[in-house]
């Protein structure tokens, strides 16, 4: 699929194209059957793959340290041991509070970060567990379930000492060909929150007027000619949920239940019959709720769904547009990543998975996930050139440098109902910006 | 106990010295072996079921088992291929294949050959 030149012939605009491939079949739960498997399953199938991963990486580290699992450590002896790590949060809130006499301490300033001083890590493997202490693993930075590569020594109570620290890092990017080529947009937005007393739907259909090019001059329309994709990144809607009481609902109930979403079509529809469109489900979005969320049925959009420019995608969604690979999520692993952890802003957190190659730490932990069996979806094999995560409160981004020369483009993006801000970014270099909706007089 | 050495022989019954742990009587029979435990976890010891205590009875398990089952029982307890519940061996054994472990091959034979128990040691007794 070539591109179309945007020059206009006979006073046409013709909008641009991508190639577009989909790499979600990973994010796929169709085929998977439930046994009963408790999550130890995706642990070890976690565990082995980036231990095999690390044990590689470790000749270019620390070539002449020894190697061994937990249960051979012996005290006093310099050695590396990869494992999960486990972060003991005194005040994380636990099923089992409820039956004990005495409740445990009271929250802080902060009741939504369960951050404490006392929080510790320890190392598992399968062998057995170790605690972890020292100044160079600070809890505060990690999770439970991220696997690392510690260097140390076992000491004399029976703690691991740690004297240096190896994740897994940055994973190896294909290269993007330079060329000079041509702009080309992709427009991220997310937190639509159709049907919620916040979301604006002037503003929304400003922002769909203006990528279908009913806005503006001839300039602005052929600025908005090269807009190649739209990403919808979770929390379309809002169904009233205090109408789900338990009880059946009457028909003008369920007309009420049904409104938000026939909305989203309509709007939808719109845009689809112009540009390609990818939607993504959100915590709020009528989709199941552990990780990786599946794609939104199609009878949810019967207009939309009938254009092939339309397409319902997994949480996480990984995709290639042209050569540039993106992936992202609607934002449950950072948000989670910030009720556990610690960071400056949030693409630190979001750094800090594609360091620790992996989308989602916390999941089973305190993020929900399907009890995998023989594969952990969310490890990430090679690096994206567009990280991005929905729902966040503000428009942030960044681009990191990797240690082979990888380049991410990292992007928050914020709510819509809240901020009225979309992100455009150019997929010739990497390059972001905001567009922002406003529909104050004044 | 105040018993006199002399009098330990009469405090327990006796019992027929048939060497190990006794079959039990013929069960009604179980279709379903997934269902029944038929397997012991102690191999060649009676520590948990002391003659003393099935003295006036029989066994709470059987304990007929070959050496195939107890090729796949150590299968299932080598911690290299990860925790054995929730999955059916063959499919923990597929899985050790595809992630490189290099499981053996006569183990992959015989449960496909489907006459050996199909879910590990512990499957519905945990």
């Amino acid at each position: 699929m070539e591109t179309e030149d945007s020059s206009s012939e006979n006073g046409l605009l013709h909008r641009k194209q991508a190639l577009y491939s989909s790499l979600d079949s990973c994010f796929e739960i169709q085929k998977e059957m439930y046994r009963g498997q408790q999550y130890s399953q995706i642990y070890f199938a976690r565990l082995h793959l980036m231990r095999t991963l690390l044990y590689s990486l470790l000749p270019n580290w620390k070539p002449h340290i020894h190697v061994c699992t937990v249960i051979g450590l012996e005290e006093g002896k310099e050695c590396i041991i990869v494992g999960t790590l486990y972060k003991h949060m005194k005040l994380k809130p636990s099923i089992l509070e409820e039956y004990s006499k005495e409740r445990s301490a009271t929250p802080l300033v902060r009741p939504h970060n369960f951050m404490h001083p006392d929080d510790h890590l320890i190392l598992e493997d399968e062998s057995g567990r170790i605690k972890v202490c020292g100044d160079v693993l600070l809890p505060s930075v990690y999770v439970t379930g991220v696997v690392v590569a510690l260097h140390g020594k076992e000491t004399g109570t029976g703690d691991f000492w740690v004297e240096d620290v190896m994740e897994a890092g940055i994973p190896h990017q294909i290269e993007r060909p330079i060329k000079s080529g041509e702009d080309k947009y992709v427009i991220f937005v997310s937190g639509l929150d159709i049907g919620s007393s916040t979301s604006n739907p002037l503003k929304f259909q400003l922002l769909v007027d203006h990528i279908t090019g009913h806005l503006g001059d001839k300039k602005e329309q052929s600025i908005a000619a090269k807009i190649v994709r739209v990403i919808i990144a979770g929390n379309s809607v809002e169904i009233p949920r205090g109408l789900l009481n338990g009880q059946n609902l009457g028909s003008k109930d369920q007309f009420t239940l049904s409104e938000p979403i026939k909305e989203l079509d309509i709007q939808l529809t719109q845009i689809a019959a112009g540009i390609p469109v990818d939607i993504m489900p959100g915590p709020n979005d009528p989709a199941n709720f552990s990780l990786p969320q599946q794609p939104l049925h199609r009878c949810l959009f019967p207009s939309s769904s009938a254009y092939n420019t339309f397409r319902s995608c997994p949480n996480p969604h990984l995709f290639q547009l042209d050569d540039v690979s993106l992936l992202g999520t609607s934002g449950q692993n950072i948000d989670d990543l910030e009720k556990y952890s610690d960071a400056n802003d949030k693409l630190e957190f979001l750094e800090r998975t594609l360091r620790w190659r992996h989308v989602a730490p916390t999941a089973p932990n305190t993020l929900g996930c399907y009890p995998f069996t023989d594969r952990d979806p969310f490890f990430v094999e090679t690096c994206p050139h567009v990280y991005f995560v929905g729902n966040q409160e503000k428009y942030e981004t960044r681009l990191i440098k990797g240690a082979e020369g990888q380049i991410v483009r990292l992007i928050c993006i914020p709510r819509f109902s809240e901020t009225g801000v979309a992100v455009v970014l150019n997929l010739r270099n990497l390059e972001c910006h905001a567009l922002s909706f406003g529909t104050e007089f004044g | 106990m105040a018993t006199s050495k002399s009098d330990m022989k009469g405090f327990f019954k006796q019992k027929k010295k048939s060497g190990g742990i006794t079959k039990a009587k013929a069960k009604s029979s179980s279709t379903k072996k997934s269902l029944s435990p038929k397997r012991s976890a102690t191999y060649g010891s009676d520590i948990t079921q002391p003659a003393a205590l099935i003295s006036h009875g029989s066994p709470d398990i059987e304990d007929d088992y070959d050496e195939k089952e107890e090729v796949l029982r150590q299968f299932d307890m080598n911690m290299a291929y990860g925790p054995c519940l929730g999955m059916s061996r063959l499919a923990r054994w597929e899985r050790a294949k595809s992630l490189g472990m290099n499981p053996p091959e006569d183990i992959g034979h015989l449960l496909k050959a489907g006459k050996v128990g199909a879910e590990c040691l512990w499957e519905g007794r945990v």
